[in-house]
This record gives C-alpha cells, sequence and structure tokens, in this order.
C-alpha cells in the first residue's frame, strides 16, 4: 500500500457452484493511477481469496476473456482502468444472458456456438482457392469492412442482447461478422450469407446496445439494417415484414388503417390541426401507434389533456401527418423511408412552430439521426423533455396523489440512442406520494421491451422467448406496482408481457402521459 | 479399436492438438484437410481466440515480390540467429512461408494492401527486405480469427475449449495418449490418439516484465520433458526492445519499421552507436542490449516505474499512426496514459520468446513416434539463438502445417498404443492429491512472484555466471517449497486456482533448464548474452543444447548445427 493509493471496495457477486449457492464478497482494493479492473481483480485473487473466479488473458484487450458488468454496465476489465470509473464503490457480476458457471465466469459456449451458422471464412469456387495466388483488393474495399473486421469475440454484445434470449438469433457480433464477409470485395456467398438470416434477423429490435458497448466500436446494430437492406432489396424477407412495408405503401402506416382515420382518435377534441391551422408555438407529431391503436390513442389523448391544462398552444398535423419512417428504416426499406420523410418534410415547411414533440421515442430518433430528416435545422424533442422544462420553470403543477410504487423503463430510442434518462425520471419524482424504483437495468443498461424495429408487428417469439417477458418479471421482483414509460411501443409490448404472465392484478404499465393526466 | 481404460472416462481421437493458438489451428486444418478419415480434436485451456497468438502484432514474414528471393530470407534469418539455426530448416521455411500467407488470403485475412490492391509489406528489425505481410498491427489477431473461422468448417475437427492438459501418456517409444482437466466440471479424462501434436506456446511468463498473455506458461514443454522428450537451445530467450511501461504490453516492432525512433534522456537516437546502418531496424537481441546499456549507463529516462526509453513516432503524424498502428495508439492511450500521436511512449526491454522448445526436427517429429511439435513450444530449430520479428507467425503456419499434415499420415498407418492405468494413476495422484489436496502452507502467487523475481534479476538480458549459479539454487529451493503448496479453492468446477498452481509447478521446471541451459554456454551468442564470456565462440559452442529430464534435474546434452550454404561469419548490422 502506497501514500498515493485510493481504497476501492469491489463488491463482487459470487457463485458458489457446488453449493448452488449465490453470495456476496467486498474487498478494500488500493488503487493507483493506471491499474485496472483486472489488475485489480488479481490483486484480490492473490492476496485476499484465491477461490474468486475470473476469466483472463492477454490483458491489452485484444483476446476477448474478461467481460464483466461493472456497475451495471459490461466491460472488458482488461482495459477500463479503475480510476476511470469515478467510483469508490464496484459492483462486479457475471455477464448476462448466458448460464453462469462459478463468480464471474459465464458459459459462452451458446454465443460461440452461433458463429457455427455462418461461414466465417471467405466464400469462393474451389477452382479460385486452387490458385496460388493471392487476391487483389484495394486499400479502399478493404476500409469498407475493416471496421466490423475489430470484434475480438469477447460475447460482451451477446450478454446485452435482448434478442438473444430467443437461441435462433445469431447474436449482434454473428450478424456483423456475417456483414464484414458481406462487405468483402474476396467474397462471394451474398445469397448463402443472406439465406443464414432470414429467419432470425427480424428478432433484433434496433436497442443498439451491442453498438454501445462494444469494447472495439464495432456497429453491429447497423450492420443489421443493412443485411436486412440487402434482404428486402433481393425480396428475402418473411411475410410479417413484408406486410408491414406493403400497408406503409398503401396507407402510410404499418396498421393498414386508413389514412383518413388517422386523426379519428382526436375528433371530439379541442384540438387545431393542419392544413387549418399552420402557425403554433409546439407542433406535435403523434405517430402511428398513437393515432390508431386503440391501447396507444389513450396516450395521445392524455397528451391533448395535459397539454389543454397548461394552456400550451399547440397543433397536430392531422392527416396529413405520414409515419415517420423509423422502424421502416431499420427494417431496411430505406426507399420507402426517403418517401414517407419527403412527404413530412414538406409538412413540416408549411408549418411554423418553436418546437416539434413527438410522443414516440422512434419519431424522436429518426427526426434527429437521420437523413433527410437531420439536415432540416428543426427543434425535435420528446414530450418528457419538454415537460422537465416547464416543470422546472414552475409550470406544471401536479395537484393529485398517485400512491404507487412506480419504476420506470427506459425506451432504447429514448434513452440508449438519445440520452435522454433524467428527464422523464424528474417528472415522475415530482407526483406526489409516488415511489420512484429503479429497476436493475436502468439508463444505459436498460433491457429492452423488444417492440423496436418494427418487431412490434412482426413478432412470433414464443413468450418465453420475448424480452417483453423478462423485464415485466425484472419489474415483479422489485415490487412494482406500475412500470412507467414513455413510448407507446414500449407500453404495448410490456402490457402483453403482463397479460402473458397473468399478471393484470400485479402490475400496470402506463405511459409517463397517462399518470400525468392522473395526477393533474 | 483400443482397449478401454476404466477408471476414468476416455475420449479416442486419431490426432490430438494440444494447444489451440496459431500452429495448433494451423495443424487441425492441416490434418483435417488432408483426409476426412482422419478424426481431429483440439484440447486448448482457452477458447481459440483466447490464445496468446492474438497478440502478434507486426506481421508475417514471406518472400512475395521482386527484389526479394527466398535466399535472402533465409540468409537474414540465419545471420538473425547468430548462426545457430539449423539451415535445411530455415531453406524450407522460407520456401514454405508464401503459400501460407496465400492460403489466408483465400480464407479471409484482411491482409493491408498496396495501392495496386496486393499485400501490403513493412520493413522489419533484421530483415533485409520489406517483407512482413501485415493486417495493420493486428496481424496475429486477424491470423488467428481467420484460422478459427477455417478450422471451424470441418467437421472432423471437434474442438475441446478449456481443457487443461496436464500429461503426456508413452508407451514404449510411441504417444499413446493424455490426461486432460475439463475446467469447467473439473473432472479429469484420458484421450487416446495415434498421433499428437504440442503447440502450447511459450513461457515468457516466468519473468515479471513481459509482453506475454497471462495464459502462456509453456505447460507443453514441460508435459514434454517430463515424458523424456529433451527441451533445446532453452537458454536463448528473446527479449523485445519495446515493452511498453508499466505493464509490459508489446508495442509492434512495426512501430520502428514504419519509422519509429528510439531516443535516451539526452535525446539521442543511441542506435547509432550499436547498428549504424540498421539503426532501430537491426535485430531484437541487439537493440535490448543497447537499450538495457543505455539504461544502466544512466541514460535512460526517470519514471514512477523506474528508468525507461523513449519510443518516438510523433514524426509518422497521425494519419499514418491511424492506418498502420491504431491498436497500439488505443492500447498506449488507454492502458499507459500517452497518445503517441503526441508524445512518446515509454519502453523497455520485455521478455518475448523463447528460440529454444521441444526438440524436434524438419518433419516436426519428436525422439517420441507419434508425438509432433509446433509452434513456440517447438523448436526445429529456425530462429536458432535470436529470432527475428514477423518469422515466429510464419513459423507456426508453416510448421503447423507439417505437423498437421506428418501427425494426420502417422495416423493413418498406426494403431492406437496401450494406456498404462499406472501412469494414468500417478497423473491422478499428482494433481489431486499431492496439488489440489496439499495442506502446506505455501502460497501459489508468492512462489510464482518469487520465481519471476529471480529470473527478472538473473537470467535477463545480460547474464553472469555468479548470477545464474545463485539463480539456479532459488529455484531449486522454490521447488522445494511448491511441494508445500496450499490450493486455497477446494472445489471442482472451472478452478482458475488449481489451474494456476499447475501452471507454475510447469513454470518451475522451465525456469530451472533455462538458467541450466545457460550457465553451461559460457559464450554470448543472440539473445544469451554472458558478461563473464561476452564473444560468441564457435569452436566450442556452434551446437544445440539438449536438457533432459532427470530426477536430480535437467541433464544436458549438445548435438550439431546444420550449416549448409551459409558457414558462420561476423555479424554486423
Amino acid at each position: 500500500m502506497n501514500s498515493e493509493d485510493e481504497i476501492v471496495d469491489f463488491e463482487i457477486h459470487r457463485f458458489n457452484p457446488q453449493k448452488k449457492e449465490h453470495y456476496l464478497s467486498t474487498y478494500k482494493v488500493p488503487v493507483r493511477k493506471g491499474m485496472t479492473l483486472l489488475n485489480a481483480l488479481m490483486y484480490i485473487k492473490d492476496n485476499f481469496d484465491g477461490t474468486l473466479g475470473f476469466r483472463h488473458s492477454c490483458r491489452m484487450g485484444i483476446c476477448g476473456s474478461c467481460g464483466v458488468m461493472v456497475n451495471g454496465k459490461p466491460m472488458l476489465a482488461c482495459y477500463t482502468q479503475v480510476l476511470h470509473l469515478n467510483s469508490n464503490r464496484l459492483v462486479i457480476e457475471p455477464l448476462q444472458n448466458m448460464p453462469l458457471i462459478k463468480d464471474l465466469i459465464v458459459d459462452i459456449q451458446p454465443f460461440i456456438d452461433t458463429y457455427k451458422k455462418i461461414r466465417n471464412v471467405l466464400i469462393k469456387p474451389e477452382e479460385t482457392l486452387k490458385k496460388l495466388e493471392e487476391f487483389i483488393q484495394t486499400p479502399l474495399e478493404l476500409k469498407k469492412y475493416w471496421d466490423l473486421s475489430l470484434c475480438i469475440k469477447c460475447s460482451i454484445c451477446y450478454s446485452v442482447c435482448p434478442a438473444a434470449i430467443d437461441e435462433k438469433f445469431l447474436g449482434p457480433a454473428t450478424c456483423a461478422t456475417n456483414y464484414r464477409f458481406i462487405s468483402d470485395s474476396r467474397d462471394e456467398g451474398l445469397s448463402e450469407r443472406l439465406k443464414t438470416l432470414d429467419d432470425n434477423i427480424w428478432l433484433c429490435t434496433s436497442c443498439n446496445s451491442c453498438t454501445l458497448f462494444c469494447p472495439k466500436e464495432v456497429d453491429s446494430s447497423s450492420s443489421i439494417i443493412d443485411e436486412r437492406s440487402l434482404m428486402v432489396e433481393t425480396g428475402g424477407i418473411p411475410k410479417t415484414v413484408k406486410d408491414v412495408l406493403e400497408s406503409v405503401v398503401k396507407y402510410h402506416n404499418p396498421m393498414g388503417m386508413h389514412p383518413r382515420k388517422r386523426m379519428e382518435w382526436a375528433k371530439d377534441l379541442p384540438v387545431k390541426m393542419f392544413p387549418n391551422v399552420t402557425k403554433a408555438e409546439v407542433l406535435c407529431f403523434i405517430g402511428c401507434a398513437p393515432a390508431y391503436d386503440p391501447r396507444s390513442q389513450a396516450i395521445a389523448k392524455s397528451m391533448v389533456s395535459v397539454f389543454s391544462n397548461l394552456s400550451i398552444d399547440f397543433a397536430l398535423l392531422g392527416s396529413e401527418e405520414r409515419c415517420s419512417g423509423d422502424h421502416i428504416l431499420r427494417l431496411g426499406e430505406r426507399g420507402l423511408f426517403e418517401m414517407l420523410a419527403e412527404h413530412n418534410i414538406s409538412i413540416f415547411k408549411e408549418f411554423e412552430s418553436e418546437r416539434i414533440l413527438t410522443i414516440c421515442p422512434h419519431c424522436l430518433n429518426t427526426f434527429k439521426k437521420d437523413k433527410p430528416y437531420n439536415t432540416l435545422g428543426l427543434n425535435f424533442q420528446h414530450y418528457t423533455e419538454f415537460l422537465a422544462e416547464k416543470l422546472k420553470n414552475g409550470e406544471l403543477s401536479l395537484p393529485k396523489s398517485i400512491n404507487k410504487k412506480v419504476a420506470y423503463h427506459d425506451p432504447c430510442f429514448l434513452g440508449k440512442r438519445n440520452e435522454i434518462y433524467e428527464a422523464p425520471r424528474q417528472i415522475l419524482k415530482s407526483i406526489n406520494k409516488l415511489e420512484f424504483v429503479e429497476l436493475k437495468r436502468n439508463r444505459e443498461n436498460s433491457f429492452c421491451c423488444g417492440g423496436g424495429a418494427g418487431r412490434t408487428w412482426t413478432e412470433d417469439a414464443a413468450p418465453e422467448n420475448r424480452p417483453s417477458v423478462e423485464r415485466v418479471k425484472e419489474a415483479l421482483n422489485a415490487g412494482v406496482e406500475v412500470i412507467a414509460t414513455a413510448c407507446p411501443f414500449c407500453v404495448t409490448t410490456l402490457e402483453d408481457a403482463v397479460k402473458v404472465l397473468d399478471l393484470e392484478d400485479k402490475i400496470t404499465v402506463k405511459d409517463i402521459l397517462e399518470l400525468l393526466m392522473e395526477a393533474t | 479399436m483400443p482397449k478401454p481404460v476404466k477408471l476414468m472416462e476416455t475420449l479416442i481421437h486419431d490426432v490430438v492438438i494440444i494447444g489451440a493458438g496459431m500452429a495448433g489451428l494451423r495443424a487441425a486444418i492441416a490434418a483435417a484437410n488432408l483426409s476426412n478419415k482422419v478424426d481431429v480434436a483440439v484440447i486448448s485451456k482457452v477458447y481459440p481466440v483466447r490464445s496468446h497468438s492474438v497478440c502478434a502484432q507486426g506481421g508475417s514474414a514471406a518472400m512475395l515480390r521482386e527484389g526479394d528471393s527466398n535466399d535472402l530470407h533465409a540468409w537474414d534469418t540465419i545471420k538473425g540467429s547468430d548462426f545457430l539455426a539449423d539451415q535445411d530448416v530455415v531453406e524450407y521455411f522460407v520456401k514454405q512461408a508464401p503459400q501460407e500467407i496465400i492460403a489466408l488470403d483465400h480464407w479471409g485475412c484482411p491482409w493491408s494492401r498496396t495501392k495496386d490492391g496486393k499485400i501490403n509489406q513493412r520493413p522489419f528489425g533484421g530483415h533485409s527486405f520489406p517483407r512482413a505481410c501485415f493486417a495493420a498491427d493486428m496481424t496475429g489477431f486477424y491470423e488467428m480469427h481467420t484460422l478459427d473461422g477455417k478450422a471451424k468448417t470441418y467437421d472432423n475437427i471437434k474442438f475441446f475449449d478449456e481443457w487443461f492438459a496436464t500429461s503426456l501418456i508413452i508407451d514404449d517409444g510411441f504417444v499413446a495418449g493424455l490426461t486432460a482437466l475439463e475446467l469447467k466440471t473439473g473432472r479429469m479424462m484420458i484421450f487416446r490418439a495415434k498421433a499428437i501434436i504440442m503447440a502450447t506456446g511459450g513461457y515468457a511468463r516466468i519473468y515479471e516484465f513481459t509482453t506475454f498473455s497471462h495464459t502462456a506458461t509453456g505447460d507443453g514443454m514441460t508435459m514434454a520433458y517430463r515424458a523424456g522428450v529433451p527441451l533445446k537451445d532453452m537458454e536463448f530467450i528473446q527479449f523485445h526492445p519495446t515493452g511498453m511501461v508499466p505493464s509490459g504490453i508489446l508495442i509492434t516492432g512495426g512501430a520502428r519499421g514504419e519509422g519509429g525512433y528510439l531516443i535516451n534522456a539526452k535525446g539521442e537516437r543511441f542506435m547509432k552507436h550499436y547498428a549504424p546502418e540498421k539503426m532501430e531496424l537491426a535485430p531484437r537481441d541487439i537493440v535490448s542490449r543497447a537499450e538495457t546499456t543505455e539504461i544502466e549507463e544512466g541514460r535512460g529516462f526517470n519514471g514512477p516505474y523506474g528508468p525507461y526509453i523513449a519510443l518516438d513516432l510523433r514524426h509518422l503524424g497521425e494519419e499514418k499512426i491511424n492506418e498502420r498502428l491504431p491498436l497500439i495508439r488505443d492500447v498506449a492511450i488507454k492502458l499507459s496514459g500517452v497518445d503517441p500521436v503526441r508524445e512518446p511512449i515509454p519502453i523497455k526491454p520485455a521478455a518475448h520468446y523463447s528460440m529454444g522448445g521441444i526438440h524436434a526436427n524438419i518433419k516436426t517429429e519428436t525422439p517420441i513416434s507419434g508425438f509432433y511439435t509446433a509452434g513456440e513450444c517447438a523448436c526445429l530449430n529456425v530462429h536458432g539463438a535470436n529470432r527475428l520479428g514477423t518469422n515466429s507467425t510464419s513459423d507456426c503456419l508453416v510448421f503447423g502445417t507439417v505437423a498437421g499434415e506428418e501427425a494426420a499420415k502417422f495416423s493413418l498407418s498406426h494403431d492406437y498404443r496401450d494406456v498404462s492405468i499406472g501412469n494414468v494413476l500417478s497423473e491422478e495422484k499428482r494433481i489431486f492429491d499431492e496439488i489440489l489436496g496439499s495442506e502446506g502452507d505455501e502460497k501459489v502467487p508468492v512462489i510464482r512472484d518469487e520465481l519471476r523475481r529471480i529470473m527478472s534479476e538473473k537470467a535477463w538480458v545480460f547474464r553472469k555466471g555468479n548470477g545464474l549459479e545463485s539463480a539456479l539454487k532459488a529455484v531449486q529451493e522454490l521447488k522445494k517449497r511448491y511441494k508445500n503448496i496450499r490450493v486455497e479453492d477446494k472445489d471442482s468446477q472451472f478452478n482458475t486456482d488449481l489451474v494456476g498452481a499447475l501452471q507454475l509447478d510447469f513454470t518451475l521446471d522451465l525456469s530451472e533448464i533455462t538458467i541450466s541451459a545457460a550457465l553451461a554456454r559460457t559464450e554470448s551468442r543472440g539473445a544469451h548474452t554472458r558478461l563473464d564470456y561476452p564473444k560468441r565462440d564457435d569452436e566450442n559452442w556452434l551446437k544445440h543444447s539438449l536438457a533432459y529430464w532427470s530426477k536430480e534435474g535437467p541433464e544436458l546434452r549438445y548435438i550439431p548445427v546444420t550449416i549448409a550454404k551459409w558457414p558462420p561469419s561476423a555479424r554486423t548490422y
């Protein structure tokens, strides 16, 4: 121990396989600059407890052995300096989604086995391979797949993937490796490689956890979308997906409802609507689910009620509003997405407002992140951001109390993809008597409900393989009465899971707007 | 069919490969490819892509272009070896290397490319032509992932990942099988095989400051040694000139290949005093001695972890560093807090490679029939007293292929041998009673750290007779203390504490052999530098050492070096 050392508590979640016993061990480790998490684990093993089990090898971030969860986030122990975590208490847990063997060691065989389902080697005709000649590949062609080739197979992406709870899914890394070969100019196996994906790639919800936590910054999430695009191009898509896309082509919404009916939910409500109105302080983009889906309509109605109560000058786009295209883009149909965007943009241009609010995080995400929406210079916001501002300014008063234990489920497209974590929490915590609790997996490490990237309409997984079911179980374990969220798709999928688990008398799922209406 | 052994469960495969690093995987592919009748098993204590081979960075040497030649590659290798390499083996090695590079290209290795799309090659220490084929600075990583992908396309290769081999079973001069622990369950099993290939890598973890993965502990070398196969040229350990301070993590020789400078505290490119022509691109033994001399004579930089040398890449510019050396930039920033685009990287010599290893010939055959070896754990002998950078990965590929094919052929023409129950029982007793069951008061990490300290102090870049003598006594003392250890974890499942104890046991023998061979060799050659015998002595020492196991410790014998085209001459750069 050196005088410059800082003492950090390592709280390690242990598992003794012989006794089948889970327990906690806490160690005080003297830490100095440069010490990695792996150094600390080795220090514990050498000095305090030889029975502690963890894997490690290269200690330079290239062998992929030492993935662990640290304060709820997965990372490579050898590639993280302890002091960079800015915490004097570190909770260390094994990676998720894989069977536990001992302490921090999980069985990664299910992950390794996913590679058996793809060809992890160039596909070339036999005659070409017989010639003892190098292939020609320009530096530019190499660059196309280089970033994807950096995968070290550490299984971190797999451990956080909501789709991977269904073993049919190849997992993010394996899908990315498949796309790495598709993008390799030397490879000639495109159709075989796409075929591998056709019954499973649609399980990905685009939650982005894989990309977010990859220690090598491999963007698996995007490569899955790129693979879907190729499948859409070649027509190799299942009927469920085809139906969604056709509905959008015909009716401009994935539900296959007539566009004229888009504003039927609001027909008796006091709302201003384009084209009658072309100017308002706030323009609200309702989105397809709140417009057509009966359950989600309640959310839209709550918004009207809350906004009217606050005397906000707001307007809706009426039946001119079309699907934002977020799900469509992530299902791989870029052309259709661009048509939708073109239309919505033309309407945005005719309307004058300070900001455009969305109920749905998916609409928000595509407006803020995807071309051509993101080139408009418009002020897109999620309603939670807007209302949190009002709360801060003292303009949001909530006289009624809600005497319930409420957990917030972070929608991926609000949280992981747009880093809006605090606004929804601030709103919920401001409600009288509401007991706010965090789910074990929250914020960046939140577990997807399973509804993203069109899966809400294409779901065919058995209930036990649905992410929403796992998520609701997590809430049940936390003793939660209400799961609050801020996304119509999260509401629908989680509510389905509540029904599947037969928990309707124990847990309800609500959008924050609905709770706000109750509290006003 | 072989007769069953009752005591433990027995698995049977024609060819069993121990180790799934670069040589092991290449051997598996070659064996499986030779005939689909050959049933291959690969046993590895880690998942294949966790093997230390993924840490290889700089490249793989091969003659691909006009201006280069097999003879030039051979000559560079032989001169680099300080004339201890067997020249027939070197000639075969350089001839086979190019087709291995092309095979990897065919399987998908993302080689860095020239503007016109050909496999790019960079200059490297000791090579007189830019012949290091590279994939940025992650060559080993890419080669390994490529081999792993290819190996998994064969139905006749079965992987036993996270199985720890503990001993070889020999029957009357023939290999018969091995014992191994399945880490997940802790049960011991017997593998019976017609042929076995040892490909378990090096053992530089006997030192404190090393480029090596924690798992590279030379297990297979000791298993072979205990089974009666001699270990050859074990006094020759390579010290890499650029181990990053403080971790020892490798900074590729490619950093100097791309034009990096080595600077002392006076701001001087000091290599001009040691190798005026080749400068930073002199072979590793010469650069590491130069750095050590600079540090010992007070011209190192002072840092919190002791004196060091600076590796300056700033003049290469950010673009080149990002394109050619992305991994080392990332590693330096994340683990040493130094961005090589803006500051020099603190480095010093680090234990890096074992030129010595299991005695085998050009066909990778050891003195035991059916037992083959390739990669760093083998000594065939390509690298002599000092290996050139980028020759090791090529070695793994070339001789991995040879081992795979030879073992497969052997298995097709031979039957299984008997496994003696006595062997198995005594191994069971050793592992479970004498090591796991030992209730002494010595701790594995304490002995391990003590061993590393001794080796680092007394068997490092510069060695002296009296230092080596005291090191030998100290290591023998540690071997006695080891008998009195206590493994804290007594459970079966994934007992990493037991694995640590078994690895320590293996490294104690290897350290003893290294010191004994170094003490006996009263000359300086390649990486083995005796301050008390500073000159190369061809008259007495142009020969390979062979260390045989005996109850009293390693017994040294010597065999001649094969000299073909290139008689020994003065070695200057």
